[in-house]
C-alpha cells in the first residue's frame, strides 16, 4: 500500500490505529499513566486534609487538573517509540507532515477520552461532587480530549527525540492548555448555578480550533528537510 | 624560542559586545526617564507608590515588544533560513523573560501596599505569569536541543505559537473583571493620565526601549561569537581517541 492509492483521511486513520494498535500492546497510557493519575487524586486530599464538604468543591478542579497535567504524558509516549527510521519510512511512502501529526492526534485524541473516562468514577468515588448537569460533560470531554491531544502532539513533535522530552514536553503544553482547564471547570460550575455553559463550550471548541490550524500550520516546518 | 601563544579559534572576528552610541544613548535616556519619574507629581490616591509605574509599565512594553520580535524573527528564520534571525529570536526571547518577570516583581511590590496582598488571583497578573512560563519552556526547548538547525527550525514554530499568550494577557484586562486597571494609554482616544505623568512615562518607555535595544544587541553578538567558535573549532574526542563520546542527535518527526 502507498499513500498514492489511500485518501489522507484514509492514511491518519492507518497511523491512528497503528499508535492505537501499539498502546494496546505495551498500555503506558490506560494501564501506568492512568492508575499514576488516580494516585494523584487519592493522595490530593491527603495534602488538603480529610474536610469533606471542602474536597466536594474541590474534586472537579482537581480531576481536569489531573487529566491536563498527566494528559500530557499520555500524548508525549509516541515519539518514544517512533525512531527516524519509521518517520523516514513514511516519508518515503509519502505520508505528509500534516497527515502524520493529525494521525497522532487522534489517536492522542481517543487514548485521552478513554483516560478521562477511566480517572472520572475514581473522582465521583473520592470526592463525592455535585453532579448537577453531568450530561454538559460529555461534549466537554470530547473537547478537552481534541484540545490536549493537538497540543500534545504538537509539543511531541517539538520534543521528538531529545534527551529531556518528558519535563519539556508537559512545560510547552501546560501554561497554552489553561483555557481548556478553564473552560472544563466552568461548564460544571455554571451548569450547578443554573447559567447556560454554551460560552465555556464556546470557548473549548475555539481553543481546539485556534490549536488545529496552528498545528496545520508547524507541521510542514518541523520537517527535517536536510 | 617558543612560539607565542594563538588566540583561540574565532576570536579574531568577535567585535564589540556593547558598541559605543547605544550605552551612551540608553544611559542618557535612563537619568533623563530618572529625574522625570522622581520630579512627577504624586498620585492622587496612590501617593508615592506610583512611581513604580515609571519602571512596571515600561518593563511590560518592552517584554510586548521582545516577544513580537521573537514571533518576527521565528517567521523570517521559516521563510529565509538566516542564521542571524534566530540568535535575534533567542535574544530577544531571553530579554522578554527578564522583563516580564521585573514586570511581575514589580506589580508585587506594588500589590502588597495597594491591595495587601503580594499576589492575587486576577486575570492580567495569571496570564502574566502564564507568558513567562510560556517564553522560560521557549529557552527550555532551545536549550535541550544541540543540534543548530533542529533547535532553529523547532524554537521558530514555538516561537510562533507562543505569542499567541500575549493578546491574551494585553486584553484580560478588558476580558475579565479585574482588580488590574485597565489600558490607559494604549487605548482609543485620550489617555486617562495626567498630562505630567504621561510624559514621565514616556520617557521611561523610551530609556526602557532603548536598553532593551543594547541587550538583545549584545545578546544576538555574544551569540552569533559563539557560534564562529563552535564553527571554527575542530570536533576533538572528549577522553582521547580510544572512548568516543555518546554523540547527541535530534531526530526529527
Amino acid at each position: 500500500m502507498t499513500a498514492a492509492t489511500v485518501s489522507p483521511l484514509g492514511l491518519c486513520l492507518v497511523l491512528a490505529r497503528k499508535d492505537l494498535r501499539l498502546e494496546r500492546r505495551a498500555g503506558e497510557a490506560l494501564l501506568v499513566t492512568a492508575p499514576f493519575g488516580a494516585t494523584a487524586l487519592l493522595l490530593a486530599p491527603l495534602a488538603v486534609g480529610t474536610d469533606t464538604p471542602l474536597l466536594r468543591e474541590l474534586g472537579p478542579a482537581l480531576y481536569w487538573l489531573v487529566v491536563l497535567l498527566f494528559g500530557v504524558l499520555v500524548t508525549l509516549r509516541a515519539s518514544a517509540v517512533d525512531g527516524p527510521a519509521q518517520v523516514a519510512m513514511l516519508r518515503l511512502a509519502g505520508v505528509g507532515a500534516r497527515v502524520r501529526l493529525a494521525g497522532r492526534t487522534l489517536a492522542n485524541g481517543v487514548l485521552l477520552l478513554g483516560f478521562q473516562l477511566l480517572l472520572a468514577p475514581v473522582a465521583v468515588l473520592l470526592y463525592d461532587p455535585d453532579l448537577t448537569g453531568w450530561p454538559w460533560l460529555l461534549p466537554v470531554f470530547v473537547l478537552v480530549a481534541a484540545g490536549l491531544a493537538v497540543l500534545g502532539a504538537l509539543a511531541d513533535a517539538l520534543a521528538a527525540g531529545l534527551a529531556g522530552r518528558t519535563a519539556l514536553g508537559p512545560l510547552l503544553v501546560a501554561p497554552l492548555a489553561v483555557p481548556l482547564l478553564i473552560g472544563a471547570t466552568g461548564v460544571l460550575q455554571a451548569a450547578r448555578y443554573g447559567r447556560p455553559p454554551w460560552p465555556w463550550l464556546l470557548l473549548l471548541a475555539t481553543v481546539d480550533l485556534v490549536a488545529a490550524l496552528l498545528a496545520a500550520w508547524c507541521a510542514p516546518h518541523l520537517e527535517d528537510r536536510t | 624560542m617558543t612560539a607565542p601563544p594563538t588566540a583561540s579559534p574565532g576570536a579574531a572576528s568577535i567585535g564589540p559586545v556593547f558598541g559605543r552610541r547605544l550605552p551612551i544613548a540608553a544611559g542618557v535616556a535612563g537619568v533623563v526617564g530618572l529625574i522625570a519619574a522622581m520630579v512627577s507629581p504624586p498620585d492622587f490616591v496612590q501617593g508615592e507608590l506610583v512611581r513604580l509605574m515609571y519602571i512596571h509599565v515600561p518593563a511590560a512594553w518592552t517584554a510586548y515588544l521582545s516577544f513580537a520580535v521573537t514571533l518576527g524573527a521565528s517567521i523570517g528564520w521559516l521563510w529565509r533560513r538566516r542564521p542571524g534571525l534566530d540568535r535575534m529570536a533567542a535574544a530577544s526571547a531571553e530579554v522578554g523573560v527578564f522583563f516580564t518577570g521585573l514586570a511581575i516583581a514589580l506589580g508585587s511590590i506594588w500589590g502588597k501596599p495597594t491591595w495587601g496582598v503580594w499576589w492575587t488571583w486576577d486575570a492580567r497578573l495569571v496570564t502574566t505569569a502564564l507568558l513567562f512560563f510560556v517564553y522560560l519552556g521557549y529557552l527550555a526547548l532551545r536549550r535541550a536541543i544541540p543540534d543548530p538547525l533542529v533547535r532553529a527550525r523547532r524554537s521558530a514554530v514555538f516561537g510562533v505559537a507562543a505569542f499567541a499568550q500575549v493578546p491574551l494577557v494585553h486584553f484580560s484586562v478588558l476580558w475579565w473583571r479585574t482588580l488590574h486597571q485597565p489600558p490607559t494609554v494604549l487605548r482609543p482616544g485620550d489617555p486617562s493620565i495626567d498630562h505630567t505623568m504621561l510624559a514621565a512615562l514616556l520617557l521611561n518607555l523610551v530609556a526602557f526601549t532603548l536598553l532593551w535595544a543594547l541587550l538583545v544587541r549584545a545578546r544576538a553578538r555574544i551569540a552569533a561569537a559563539q557560534d564562529r567558535i563552535d564553527e571554527a573549532e575542530p570536533t576533538r574526542p572528549l577522553a582521547g581517541d580510544a572512548v568516543s563520546a555518546p554523540r547527541l542527535e535530534a531526530s526529527d518527526v
